[in-house]
């Protein structure tokens, strides 16, 4: 078991407000972490201090056992790391074709090569290839920028709640999508669909006013039906 | 009929100048959130420094290239010196560009003098063509034709090369572009210093078709492509050349026929703008 | 801080009192002008903190309302016969000419986002000069006109105590007014706009109220600038007039009021040394850019300004710290 990341007590502030106050996990090789919490409790802003773009006040976050919080936005993304933002970060009048293009690192073949692969995972986005990705729906725009983030085999992938706005068809196209890629690749997965969350999951963090308070294997969530009521008000 | 035609070229001229002034104001404030007060400056300083060139060398096309070459310069001090230590941070952007503003022009005044300095066009662009009975002046129609080879060049770049792709994602969402690897702050510092020097570029071209200059015209100058930003839709490259040429026209046409009206007809066309489009008139189209 | 601020409050007094004896002790012209000068720029720098420093909004078009009431004066007292009544009620008039004027622009331009509103305020205040610059049955143009004062006016010193008089009962005002509870609003506008709103406040209508007791002030320093003249013209709508003030602000201090009358002190100073020096090299003639330069440098490193950082020191540092990072940087 490799630790892939790891963020130790990071606190964030966001203006005056004390966003984050001690997130501690890890992310295992391979596996699907989940950080559950309510409403407001500080998953996002975790995900954007990982990547520097709501940097820390203090902590660490590790990546492959290097310090790597006070490494600028584009240093840490090129370490091999894909993030897919709650709003989905699409660009309207990129069209998906210059999607791919922007995101895909390297020269020549190498990108013909991953876009093909990236076009085989994701096939619904052949057919709007010269549209701007402004037209599409919520759910094409969700698997746009899953895709950009995966096009460069980028070795972790951080995804914010894909499943949010989505008609629940949508999401269990977006839940098989992602279940093909996991084990090609780690994710951390934020999350607030629950049942998307228990299937797709292999371990979780509880984070709960800016602080991580439990964490453990996906399948002991799923028995203690008093922590999933606690923490995150469901049943 | 030569009236209209003569004030079609005179305010696709003036729109071009604009528009000049204006691609780079709209593109920095696009992709870097900042409203440059400062650019006027650049304007002034490509006039000046380009008319001295001219008179020095008598080179009109080397006077071009070397007030563009200044922009770049200015530009680049600009962007490290002054915007750097306060990105992010709009009202120190607002108050500090200003303040820069005031420095340019007043180091122009110790420089060259704090007199209007007169300015001419080089012989093979003075005069003008007889077309029928339609008397049309050549340096007018220079303006107009430089005007739209940088609008394409730019348009070009911007379309079809990988920066002008990187440019067009970081006006959308910056975060997400430095979230996909890109170093963008790269990037602002290109975008400045091209923006600075298409600013000179129109300060250069204004000056023989003006007749003078002087240091405060870039101030004045900014004030029209400030409207023309907001009108084309902030960010949006397209939308600030099809403004300008708005604001170009109408100001030609108003000018002829009620000029009282002119600059009040524009700023009220931005203030309705602002209010009720703020995104602009032309915003999406690239 | 309130032990520093009666401390402020009998300083001011102390330095006013000193000023209205001056006169009487030291006979110079030349100090006089120049004193009188300072106190009608300080005033309208104090109406620009009032917006700057308080408020936190950047406004690039406020010479619109120092013209306003410059222009009001000189033509109310060209056409009408020249009594004290007739310069109150020119004051009168600048004043609500401002009142109207900056509710309606107010109401237009102050909901929009800080970049847009400077852009604006900047074109609003260019359009008064076209407008200056046009109708010249009333202004006469660029060149402007004179006319006459009444006798009391005419008299430097008289004109001293009464612009000293405006300068510190205005000071005392507007200080009232920033530490009232409508006053702790604005400043708490400044510092988070959105958190106002979600706490029920309006900020539109606070700040629309800002740039009114803003812009009234700011024509009242107008009319005593022409008066000082006995003459007008365009130059009290330009760009310059907004940016004297803005270096002002800026170099004394930023949300103090004092700062204000301190940057004026020494701008008009240093402008009147430096003219004098332009004999010796013309590179003072151009004095203003090392105003401008101080000015940049102050705006990256003391965004408090003089009177601020000076503050801070006694003070200590610690929670200021955060404040001197706010003020300037919204
Ligand atoms: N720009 C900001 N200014 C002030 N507060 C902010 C800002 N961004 C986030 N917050 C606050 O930070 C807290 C954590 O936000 P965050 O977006 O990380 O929560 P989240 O767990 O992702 O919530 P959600 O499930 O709603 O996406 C929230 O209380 C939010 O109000
Ligand atoms: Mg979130």
């Amino acid at each position: 078991m490799e630790v892939l990341l790891k963020t130790e007590n990071l606190e964030t502030f966001i203006g005056q407000y004390h966003i984050l106050q001690g997130v501690t996990f890890e992310a295992i090789r391979g596996e699907v972490t989940v950080l559950l919490g309510r409403n407001g409790a500080g998953k996002t802003t975790t995900l954007r201090t990982i990547l520097g773009l709501s940097p820390p006040s203090r902590g660490k976050v590790f990546f492959k056992q290097k310090e790597i919080q006070e490494l600028p936005t584009y240093k840490t993304a090129n370490l091999g790391i894909g993030y897919v933002p709650e709003d989905q970060g699409i660009f309207p009048y990129l069209t998906v074709e210059e999607h791919f293009k922007i995101a895909t690192k390297g020269k020549g073949d190498k990108v013909n090569e991953r876009i093909e692969t990236t076009l085989a995972l994701f096939p619904d986005l052949k057919q709007f290839w010269r549209k701007q990705a402004g037209v599409l729906s919520g759910g094409q725009k969700q698997m746009l920028a899953i895709a950009r983030a995966y096009i460069n085999y980028n070795e972790l992938l951080m995804i914010d709640e894909p499943s949010k706005g989505l008609a629940p068809i949508v999401v269990e196209k977006v839940m098989e999508t992602l279940e093909r890629m996991k084990g090609e690749t780690t994710i951390i997965l934020v999350e607030q669909n629950y049942l998307m969350a228990e299937y797709l999951g292999d371990r979780f963090y509880i984070i709960d006013d800016g602080k991580t308070v439990l964490s453990g294997e996906m399948k002991e969530l799923k028995e203690h039906e008093e922590w999933r009521k606690k923490y995150l008000g469901i049943s | 009929m030569e009236q209209i035609v003569n004030l079609l070229i005179n305010g696709l001229a003036t729109g071009m100048l604009i528009f000049l002034l204006a691609a780079g104001l709209t593109l920095i404030f696009g992709l870097m959130d900042v409203l440059n007060f400062a650019h006027g400056g650049f304007f002034a300083w490509g006039a000046y420094s380009g008319i001295w060139f001219y008179g020095v060398t008598g080179q009109y096309v080397l006077a071009i290239l070397f007030a563009m070459f200044v922009g770049l310069v200015l530009g680049a001090l600009t962007e490290k010196l002054i915007i750097k230590p306060v990105y992010g941070n709009h009202i120190q952007q607002i108050l500090i560009t200003l303040g820069f503003m005031l420095v340019l022009s007043e180091l122009l005044k110790v420089i060259w003098g704090p007199n209007q300095l007169p300015a001419h066009a080089p012989e093979w662009l003075s005069g003008s063509w007889l077309i029928g009975d339609i008397i049309i002046i050549k340096y007018r129609v220079f303006i107009i034709v430089v005007g739209l080879i940088a609008f394409f060049t730019i348009h070009f770049i911007l379309k079809k090369t990988r920066i002008g792709l990187i440019v067009r994602a970081g006006v959308m969402n910056k975060e997400m572009v430095e979230a996909m690897g890109i170093h963008i702050q790269k990037i602002f510092m290109l975008v400045f210093m091209v923006g600075a020097s298409l600013a000179a570029l129109s300060g250069l071209l204004l000056a023989p078709y003006s007749g003078v200059i002087y240091a405060e015209m870039g101030m004045d100058f900014a004030i029209l492509a400030f409207i023309v930003v907001v009108i084309g839709g902030m960010g949006s490259f397209t939308g600030s050349l099809l403004a300008a040429i708005l604001v170009g026209l109408s100001g030609s046409f108003m000018a002829y026929y009620v000029s009282e009206l002119s600059i009040a007809v524009n700023m009220l066309l931005m203030i309705l703008v602002l209010i009720f489009r703020p995104q602009g008139l032309f915003y999406g189209k690239g | 801080m309130g032990m520093l601020n009666n401390r402020m409050n009998l300083f001011v007094i102390i330095v006013g009192l000193l000023l209205f004896l001056l006169p009487f002790i030291y006979e110079s012209r030349t100090l006089l002008i120049l004193l009188t000068q300072i106190f009608i720029f300080a005033i309208f720098a104090m109406s620009y903190d009032l917006l700057l420093g308080y408020t936190g909004i950047v406004s690039f078009g406020h010479a619109m309302f120092f013209g306003i009431g410059a222009y009001s004066t000189g033509i109310i007292l060209h056409r009408m016969e020249s009594t004290i009544f007739t310069v109150l009620l020119s004051l009168l008039v600048g004043i609500l000419l401002s009142l109207v004027i900056s509710i309606l622009v107010g109401f237009l331009t102050l909901r929009l986002k800080s970049h847009f509103f400077a852009m604006l305020t900047l074109a609003f205040a260019s359009l008064f000069l076209v407008v200056a610059e046009k109708w010249r049955t009333l202004t006469y143009g660029n060149d402007g006109f004179t006319f006459p004062l009444p006798e009391f006016l005419r008299d430097r010193t008289y004109f001293y105590l009464v612009s000293l008089t405006f300068m510190i009962a205005i000071y005392f005002l507007l200080k009232r007014f920033t530490e009232s509870p409508f006053g702790k609003v604005l400043v708490a506008i400044r510092e988070n706009e959105r958190r106002v709103e979600s706490l029920g406040f309006h900020p539109l209508y606070y700040k629309v109220i800002a740039s009114v007791v803003a812009g009234t002030t700011a024509s009242i320093s107008g009319s005593l600038y022409v008066l000082s003249l006995r003459f007008v013209n365009t130059s009290v709508f330009t760009m310059e007039m907004t940016l004297d003030a803005l270096l002002m602000t800026i170099i004394g201090g930023v949300g103090t009021l004092i700062g204000p009358i301190i940057g004026s002190g020494l701008i008009e100073f240093a402008h009147h040394l430096l003219t004098d020096l332009a004999s010796i090299s013309p590179i003072f003639e151009r004095w203003i850019i090392f105003f401008g330069i101080l000015y940049i440098l102050t705006v990256i490193f003391f965004p408090l300004g003089i009177v601020g950082t000076i503050r801070n020191r006694i003070s200590g540092k610690g929670k200021k710290e955060k404040y001197a990072k706010k003020t300037v940087a919204g």
